[in-house]
């Protein structure tokens, strides 16, 4: 994340939480007020607010600094690393992990939105290495369409948290539940077709371990406790594993012609 | 093999529940933006570092980077980090330990070092690395924190060691683990029985000259990994300590263990530039240092003490006048009181301090940062009211301070006050880099303390060349310990680390003993003489075996 981006984060971050943003002389610096609820999230004073609202008294929220440039003076320096940007990063799980949307058409398109389910997630490839990817996938809940790289689609498309006036939206076929499923399926399937390399070498090196600590502990029958515990160390130290997690998920009320190739996304 | 999937579905139930109740939603903006969030933060690779790239703020050097790479990668996270003192050792584990908790592979870590570097190393990975490391306080922060420094003294003690065995660790790091070559002792049971997926070594004692040691830190590691003790024994043990096989072992050693050396990190490492000086006692002290003799011709002290006073006379007469008032309270008899008074009034009669004026001179001359060393509390003080006197700011240090009142010290040093004076306990555990002239106001007996004291600041980061000035006073058993002994080793100017290496070859790491012994026993300057030499060459002769060899090489050619 370059300094610009990360600035244009706090930005926004700031501003959709309701914190005031102060205007600055400078572009790497900005300056916040935070709002009762995001001062508890992120100044980690509970005590002050236990007093405040056990007292009645007038709460004082933490204004902050914050420099996104190393060459200036004031404020605290973020970077890509820093405590703080990460502990805003986390946040965001927290504070957006469901949502539901529709689609703001121009009046003279069809009024029918279709439902569909999206599910974000952080797909780890882990053994003693780890990798990551993204991964979005969406539902259509009615005839059962499944998209991949759903959220991208998305914020190509003008939303809105309240459904607009002129449209309705059609009854979903599919629950739910089993649209989660569904989606849990189509995401195990693709990551069974995809190559297993890396797992095959985590076991090789598995394997050898395993096998000194067997020639280490040959003599000694039955096994001490200590090499059930290493054996067990072993396994968590190699063993191929795929964790899926979550991030977030929401229902979304989209024009079906959306996702057709060649629509004009922008259409607002 | 298939790798195992797992879907997380934690949120599912709550994610029906928000439906069925139509809400709350979150902000459009804010789903986003944790979209982004997580996209930002993927490694998108199993292979090269992430963490350097997020610690703008810290300058690694190469080797640093390979070698937390060469772990992570080749070695799988159980590795010995055995560089040569100075390399920053503590930085590749800081290193590998972030590479570890960025890629979500490490979250519960333990950190076992020496008591007395408890609060550096939590220091250094909060500021350095923002590692949220926490120093071992009460028996519940074994549970409630993620990363603990402990010394390993305590970690094995009730409460703590059942409650640390229940832990399962990802990462273990021992600092100074050539502590646990003796498989017998409580300290490597108890590590053995730690729950690791993976474990750092950091020691900087090579260890290959004793080969059980090497074994038994490696089971730590990865037990079997140089089969069990027998077959160990069997295959690479020739007699006591002689290695057979020794290219194989070495080679299976190199693939758990990082050794970089000072000369092939291609680092320039700043000289060493020594100067010594004999220093005329005045006509005052003199007399009093030689009226000492007095009182063990009269049998009223042993050799020993009078060496105590001797080296004490050489420091100040603050110093020597401390022991001087104790031991005359004890032994005084009647018949030695006028010998008592006769030394006492010698002592009186000193009007200034020949060594203190000379380090009053060279510190005016340097005109930047001074470290000035000296073995005695009364010296210290007594060179602090000197300086004084003279329009010099100096500040104290200790190694008895809390470690606030160091870091005080340290920073006073550094932006306010011209010189520091450290007493030999204050040797240990401050890096004082950005000083360059350090004076050795008295030298100590073990010439490992003087490498100690120059690693302060002759290390990683110094940028200046490191100026070193000796003071001995002439005709003293100063002047011998550093003209019989230390500069015949050549001391001073040898890389940090070598002379470790020597001592524990020839098993003479109680050096200062040996030296006392000599000054004790030696009834004159011939003998004592022929007996410095003796030792100085052992100590030349264990030097550089390798070049030797060489020279060797080279002459039969010829």
């Amino acid at each position: 994340m370059q300094q610009a981006a990360i600035h244009d984060f706090l930005v926004k971050y700031f501003k959709a939480s309701g914190c005031r943003i102060f205007s600055e002389a400078h572009k790497d610096l900005l300056k916040v007020k935070l709002t009762k609820e995001m001062d508890k999230r992120l100044m980690n004073r509970p005590f002050y607010w236990h007093y405040i609202e056990k007292t009645g008294g007038i709460p004082e929220t933490a204004t902050l600094v914050f420099r996104t440039s190393p060459d200036l003076e004031e404020g605290e320096f973020v970077h890509f690393g820093s405590p703080r940007l990460h502990q805003i990063l986390d946040s965001t799980k927290d504070l957006a992990p469901f949502i539901r949307l529709y689609q703001n058409l121009p009046s003279d398109s069809s009024p029918a939105l279709e439902p569909w389910l999206g599910i974000n997630y952080k797909i780890s490839y882990q053994c003693d290495l780890k990798k990551d990817r993204i991964c979005s996938v969406g539902l259509q809940l009615i005839n059962g369409t499944l998209i991949d790289g759903f959220q991208e689609i998305l914020q190509t498309l003008a939303l809105t948290p309240k459904m607009p006036d002129y449209c309705y939206t059609l009854r979903p076929l599919v629950k739910t539940a089993s649209g989660i499923g569904r989606i849990e399926r189509f995401i195990e399937s693709a990551l069974k077709e995809e190559k297993t390399d890396w797992a095959q070498l985590a076991e090789k090196r598995w394997t050898r371990d395993r096998e000194l600590l067997n020639a280490f502990y040959e003599q000694q029958n039955p096994k001490p406790e200590s090499y059930f515990q290493e054996c067990e160390a072993l396994k968590e130290q190699y063993e191929p594993r795929i964790l899926v997690q979550y991030i977030n998920a929401g229902l979304f009320y989209l024009q079906s012609s959306s996702f057709l190739p060649g629509f004009p996304s922008k259409a607002r | 093999m298939e790798p195992k999937i797992h879907f997380d579905r934690s949120w599912q139930e709550s994610f029906l529940k928000r439906i069925a109740e139509d809400g709350p939603w979150a902000k459009p903006e804010l789903f986003t933006l944790a979209w982004q969030a997580e996209k930002e933060r993927l490694v998108p690779s199993f292979h090269g570092l992430i963490a350097p790239d997020r610690l703008p703020q810290l300058s690694l050097h190469p080797h640093q980077i390979e070698t937390a790479r060469t772990v992570i990668e080749d070695m799988h996270g159980k590795a010995i980090l055995a560089d040569e003192v100075g390399l920053g050792k503590t930085i590749e584990a800081g290193l590998i330990m972030k590479e570890y908790m960025i890629r979500g592979l490490a979250q519960k870590i333990l950190i076992l070092v020496p008591a007395s570097l408890i609060l550096q190393w939590v220091a250094e990975l909060n500021a350095k690395f923002s590692i949220p490391a926490v120093p071992q306080r009460k028996s519940y922060v074994w549970d409630q924190c993620d990363i603990v420094v402990s010394s390993i003294d305590t970690a094995k003690r009730e409460p703590h060691a059942s409650l640390i065995l229940k832990q399962s660790y990802d990462l273990v790091i021992i600092d100074e683990a050539h502590k646990l070559k003796n498989h017998k002792t409580k300290n490597y049971q108890f590590v053995r029985q730690l729950k690791k997926k993976f474990c750092l070594l950091l020691t900087a004692t090579p260890i290959q000259n004793r080969l059980s040691e090497i074994f038994y830190l490696v089971s730590l590691l990865k037990p079997g990994y140089l089969g069990d003790a027998d077959s160990f024994a069997r295959l690479y043990k020739s007699g006591k300590t002689a290695v057979r096989n020794e290219k194989k072992l070495k080679t299976l050693v190199n693939q758990v263990m990082v050794r970089n050396r000072r000369e092939d990190t291609g680092l320039r490492w700043p000289k060493r530039i020594i100067q010594s000086f004999e220093i005329p006692f005045s006509e005052e002290e003199f007399a009093f240092y030689r009226s000492l003799s007095d009182l063990r011709t009269a049998g009223v002290i042993q050799g020993f003490s009078l060496l105590t006073l001797q080296r004490e006379a050489c420091s100040s007469r603050e110093a020597a006048f401390l022991t001087l008032n104790k031991m005359y309270r004890t032994l005084a008899q009647p018949q030695s009181e006028m010998l008592w008074q006769s030394i006492f009034n010698k002592l009186n009669a000193i009007r200034q301090n020949a060594k203190a004026e000379k380090t009053l001179e060279l510190i005016r001359k340097i005109n930047d940062k001074v470290i000035v060393f000296t073995e005695y509390r009364a010296t210290q003080v007594y060179l602090q009211w000197f300086l004084k006197q003279h329009g010099i700011i100096s500040v104290p240090y200790s190694g008895g301070f809390r470690r606030g009142k160091k870091d005080w010290m340290r920073t006073l040093f550094q932006n306010r006050a011209q010189v520091l004076i450290a007493t030999e306990a204050g040797g240990e555990g401050i890096n004082l880099q950005f000083a360059s002239h350090l004076i050795n106001y008295d030298l100590p007996w073990n010439p490992m303390r003087i490498e100690q004291r120059i690693g302060r600041i002759h290390r990683l980061g110094q940028e200046s060349d490191v100026h070193i000035y000796n003071l001995a006073t002439r005709g003293t058993v100063e002047s011998h310990i550093l003209n019989l002994l230390y500069n015949k080793i050549h001391l001073f100017e040898q890389v940090i680390g070598e002379l470790d290496d020597i001592l524990a070859r020839i098993d003479l790491r109680d050096i200062d003993k040996q030296v006392e012994q000599i000054f004790e026993e030696s009834d004159s300057e011939g003998e004592l003489q022929i007996k410095l030499d003796n030792l100085s060459s052992v100590i030349r002769s264990e030097m550089d075996p390798a070049g030797e060899e060489l020279h060797h090489a080279a002459g039969g050619d010829t």
